[in-house]
């Protein structure tokens, strides 16, 4: 680990303030911790935020209001996300592990960093971590890389399954900065990589994650998270789901899914929402509306099973909702 | 704990180390702080093959706390290793050239461990890089190591065997490098005082280590002692003495001051053996009922150019395991340019066994012979080679007792016809076998005036139990309670002849050094008795006075042994006992055993999941109970692993593809199914008179063909290349 300066703000604007390019917040500390101990991440200053009135889940008015650093752990045990938003919940208890539940932050979460093996180990090149250094991923070891998304560049997965869920949910993201604060979509906010890997989302430098907003969708009550993964937990989704239908009788009349573990970002799959809505809720119809999502899918030597994988994740996840009828 | 004092032995005794362990007490090689002590980080290379051109160290000399940074331009010196001697074959620092990626390049000692690591993150070096032979299939046929051939009368070679077979099965499997990941990492803290030498640094054969030391640092053997009381599991791993334990005695030699070195969890992967990968091919002949005529075994293992341990999966499976009148093995070692081999739990046997019942699996399906039924039909009564009669055998026992209490026999022959839900459904079976092996060994028993007894060993337990097994054994042999015995290892200053715990042989070849110990010091507390003029019994015939629970006895009068001892004014009475090993027995000494699993396969996504788990183990007398159980299970679950998760494949520039914790993957409690574990209590009357043939590894061997089996019956896809993951199965 490099030396770095440590500060501890104690007002958002303080924060922001202070914040700079060479500088890093620290909210639980589960991801930027480690990255500094591998040197992956290096900041000169690190900006510890957990002072800031950041915290509170509100329902008030439609919708859920998340602080950014509500944990992990707090947000999935909420019975107002449970009942609204089952998807939300299950990609929070199905991420990480209990002790790093507790500790991980909402926006800490959104914010993580790719688990590719070579951006995490500094002696091998890679543009995310070193722009221009090389991409050995995409001639090399590339198992759980991304199918959707990735360029020549890189080909990294965005790992958070939170932000599958809260994409397939629309939510939003609040920011603050220097000059003020904004609200972006989330969809929108991760960048797909092209020629600038190491740029991973729109966030200008400095600005902090304020809050996360998930509309108002009475519907979600029927919604949940399917994760695939080697080992039964503790592990990063080759593949997951987020799904969330609306019924009339027996017709799906609209549907949100989103896909983890396949695209270098948290992917909606809205051609899979359009094959689903005004077609009966039977498995034929998921696994043809699955089977659109594999368009556009490229992969590389070793994941060459996702886009199958990705259909069938689909189809079990809605299968899954069914279930819960 | 216990106090009753007889017939301890086979019963369930917790671990007399547990409360210690549990409270924080046990102190590991890192837990030591001897006054004045350096911390030191090894700094890796970064490149496959070639040579260090130039070490760029002035930004680490000049960061903070940085006492040396040493390298191959500023080495320490070392010897190089004897070349009888297995493992790394050179020591680090002593010349420019880069064997594999992840080889010792420097070493960096400050003040604080975070210092020194952080001071090695800034040492950077220069190479000439030349390419790397990394790849099993790139140097295969590797060159032939231990052929081993038996054909009957008139057959010309096994080929001609295969061919003049009714049935025949053609099975290759493979898999990649396997890592250990014992709990503790490697840490080894050494202090010299004058020119004696003390290290602590967990060892499985501390005696051994002592001596390896000694040598490398080109120091008298008598002034040097290796300390690893407490070990944070071995599994082969610890057998020899790695790079870091070395320049970390140099280090601490040439500084004059005691250093410490803890490997960082990613630095273990590459700077200490790994299980080396192999590609192996069985190949059955049969007649038409599954009967074997021919079995050939062939193998291709990982050997690298700087060193390691030959992988020899079937020399004890295939060689040994089933009857059949032609047999012929061939084991091979490739020449990689990847970082060390060592023997890992099951070393061969987990690999062979795999290979092996894999292919018996696939005999079953070609003839349709019940698995169980079929290896009745094949049961060995001697090994098929050498014609030897097996000590004691009672594998067609645990078969019977596996299937019956797994509930075997209800089972239906045909893949992919059972469901619960979305998941298919398949039951799997597979033989296991275990070379037993008794060593030399010594023990030393002593009694104490404090009433207490002290049994002591110069082995290791890495977390097995052999303090319990030595306290058990020392209880019952001398009738006392097990509260009343402290065990002794980890020491290499004890009585010379300690075994090294590898081979599932401590209990084996230890208990019966701690018997003949027990009676020696029996035989000495007597002798004291009767010579010692201040003894109530001075004077006696000693054939007059007997030793029963703890008391010296003779015309009726009966004293507690720490009694005689303050009556007597000495401190202790002790002996050693010693014992041979059985080299020259007729008999071939193996553990069996038999696994039943079920397995679980989701029909779309396609994830093998393990749901419960029967084995039945044939492994001759058991100390205790509770410590065999968690050996036997915790094999098992490391089974689970190697089935389904466990992989680090190289890179064709000789980099690990998974070398931390996040990418190795291996089960998690959630991974875990229920597991049924018991053995057959037949004492093996050849290998001792107490008859035990250990129990650490044989839990493992095949329990990755019993799930691939199972894997087969839920979704009748054979997956050969381990691990069996989801992808495989889509
Ligand atoms: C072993 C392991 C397994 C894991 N498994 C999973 C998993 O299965 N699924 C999953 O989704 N995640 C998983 N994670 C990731 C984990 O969820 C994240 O590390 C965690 O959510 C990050 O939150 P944090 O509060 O600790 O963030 P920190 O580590 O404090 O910060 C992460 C990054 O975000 C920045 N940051 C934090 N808060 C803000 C803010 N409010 N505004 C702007 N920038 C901010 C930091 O500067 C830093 O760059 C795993 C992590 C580990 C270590
Ligand atoms: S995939 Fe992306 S993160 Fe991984 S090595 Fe390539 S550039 Fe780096």
């Amino acid at each position: 680990m490099r030396s770095y300066a440590f500060e501890r703000p104690g007002t958002v604007t303080d924060a922001v303030r202070r914040a700079g390019s060479g500088s890093a917040f620290l909210a639980g500390g589960t991801t930027l911790v480690d990255l500094m101990k591998l040197e992956v991440m290096t900041p000169d200053r690190v900006l510890d935020i957990n002072r800031l009135p950041l915290r509170g889940l509100d329902t008030t008015g439609g919708g859920l209001r998340i602080g950014a650093l509500e944990r992990m752990s707090d947000v999935a045990a909420d019975p107002r996300v449970r009942r609204a938003y089952p998807v939300l919940g299950q990609a929070l208890d199905l991420s990480a592990s209990g002790q790093l539940r507790t500790m991980a932050s909402i926006g800490g979460n959104l914010l993580q960093r790719t688990r590719c093996g070579y951006f995490r180990d500094v002696s091998t090149p890679c543009n995310k971590r070193l722009p221009g250094s090389g991409c050995p991923a995409i001639g090399g070891e590339n198992r759980t890389h991304a199918v959707l998304g990735a360029s020549g560049s890189c080909a990294a997965t965005h790992p958070s399954d939170l932000a599958v869920a809260l994409v397939a949910l629309d939510a939003k993201v609040r920011l603050q900065g220097r000059e003020g604060a904004r609200t972006v979509d989330l969809r929108d906010f991760y960048l797909l990589p092209g020629d600038t890997p190491h740029l991973e989302h729109d966030l200008r430098p400095g600005e902090l994650v304020t809050e996360v907003v998930v509309p108002a969708l009475p519907w979600a009550r029927r919604s949940t998270y399917v994760k695939i993964r080697d080992r039964r937990s503790f592990e990063f989704a080759l593949s997951s789901a987020a799904v969330a239908v609306r019924l009339d009788g027996d017709t799906i009349v609209e549907a949100r899914v989103a896909v983890g573990g396949m695209g270098t970002r948290p992917w909606r799959l809205t051609a899979v929402e359009r094959a689903l809505v005004g077609r009966r809720a039977t498995e034929e119809t998921y696994v043809a509306a699955a089977a659109t999502a594999v368009e556009g899918t490229r992969p590389l030597r070793h994941n060459a099973y996702k886009p199958e994988l990705m259909k069938r994740t689909l189809v079990r996840a809605l299968l899954e909702l069914e279930q819960t009828r | 704990m216990t106090t009753s004092p007889i017939g301890r032995i086979g019963r369930e005794t917790d671990r007399v180390d547990g409360p210690l362990k549990a409270a924080g007490g046990a102190r590991y090689a890192a837990d030591h702080q001897p006054e004045g002590l350096l911390h030191a980080h090894l700094v890796q290379a970064t490149v496959g093959r070639g040579s260090v051109r130039r070490v760029d160290v002035s930004r680490a000399e000049a960061a903070p706390g940085v006492v040396a940074v040493f390298t191959p331009f500023r080495p320490l010196p070392l010897n190089p290793p004897s070349p009888q001697q297995s493992g790394e074959n050179y020591s680090a620092l002593q010349d420019t050239a880069v064997r594999f990626r992840g080889q010792v390049i420097g070493l960096v000692v400050a003040d604080t461990p975070e210092r020194a690591r952080d001071a090695a993150a800034l040492v950077s070096a220069d190479y000439a890089v030349t390419p790397s032979r990394t790849s099993l299939a790139d140097g295969s046929p590797g060159v032939a190591q231990g052929v081993v051939q038996k054909l009957a009368d008139g057959v010309p070679s096994i080929d001609a065997a295969l061919a003049a077979s009714p049935v025949t099965v053609t099975t290759s499997v493979s898999q990649h490098a396997q890592h250990h990941i014992a709990m503790e990492p490697h840490a080894t803290t050494a202090v010299w005082v004058d020119d004696h030498l003390t290290v602590y640094t967990g060892a499985q054969a501390p005696q051994r280590a002592a001596a390896t030391i000694a040598a490398r640092l080109g120091v008298d053997p008598a002034k040097v002692r290796v300390l690893c009381r407490y070990t944070g599991g071995g599994f082969g791993q610890r057998s020899p003495v790695w790079n870091e334990a070395l320049l970390c005695a140099a280090a601490a030699r040439a500084l004059g001051r005691p250093v410490k070195v803890v490997l960082s969890r990613e630095q273990v992967f590459t700077a200490i053996g790994h299980r080396g990968a192999v590609r192996q091919t069985i190949r059955l002949g049969a007649d038409t009922d599954g009967r074997l005529l021919a079995l050939s075994h062939e193998s291709d293992g990982e050997l690298p150019a700087a060193g390691g341990w030959q992988m020899m999966p079937g020399r004890d499976t295939s060689a040994v395991m089933y009857r059949t009148p032609n047999i012929r093995i061939d084991q091979r070692l490739v020449t990689l340019d990847t970082p060390p081999t060592w023997s890992m739990r099951a070393p061969a046997e987990a690999p062979g066994m795999f290979a092996l019942e894999t292919a018996m699996d696939e005999l079953s399906v070609r003839t349709g012979v019940d698995p169980v039924e079929l290896r009745l039909r094949n049961h060995a009564t001697e090994d098929p080679v050498e014609g030897r009669p097996f000590s004691s055998k009672h594998l067609e026992e645990c078969y019977r007792v596996g299937a019956e209490r797994f509930g075997w026999s209800g089972r239906r022959a045909r893949p992919r016809s059972r469901t619960d839900g979305d998941w298919l459904v398949g039951t799997g079976m597979a033989s296991a076998i275990y070379p037993a092996w008794r060593q030399s060994a010594t023990a030393r028993v002593r009694f104490g005036d404090d009433g207490r007894v002290t049994v002591s060993s110069a082995t290791s337990d890495l977390g097995t139990g052999s303090f319990t097994v030595l306290a058990v054994v020392g209880a019952d042999e001398l009738g006392v309670p097990v509260g009343s015995v402290d065990a002794e290892v980890g020491d290499s200053a004890l009585p010379p002849g300690g075994v090294g715990a590898y081979g599932s042989s401590v209990t084996t070849s230890t208990v019966p050094a701690v018997q003949a110990a027990c009676r020696a010091a029996v035989e000495a507390l007597v002798r004291a008795a009767v010579e010692n003029p201040r003894s109530p019994f001075a004077g006696l015939d000693p054939a007059a006075v007997r030793y029963r629970r703890g008391r010296v006895e003779a015309r009726g009068r009966s004293v507690d042994f720490r009694t005689l001892l303050h009556a007597m004014g000495v401190p202790l009475v002790e002996a050693v006992g010693a014992t041979d090993p059985n080299t020259t027995s007729p008999y071939r000494f193996h553990c069996f055993g038999a696994h039943f699993c079920e397995v679980r396969v989701h029909r779309l996504t396609g994830e093998p999941r393990v749901a419960r788990f029967t084995s039945v183990f044939d492994v001759g007398r058991v100390v205790n109970a509770k410590a065999a159980r968690s050996q036997l299970r915790g094999s098992i679950i490391w089974g689970v692993g190697h089935a389904l998760l466990e992989a680090d494949p190289i890179e064709p520039d000789g980099r690990f593809a998974a070398a931390t914790m996040a990418d190795y993957l291996v089960p998690v409690h959630a991974d875990t199914p229920e597991i049924d574990v018991h053995w057959l209590d037949h004492p093996d009357p050849h290998i001792s008179e107490f008859g035990a043939r250990g129990l650490g590894e044989i839990g493992l061997v095949s329990v990755a063909a019993a799930i691939g089996n199972a894997v087969f019956d839920a979704t009748g896809t054979r997956v050969h290349d381990l691990p069996i993951t989801l992808d495989k199965l889509l």
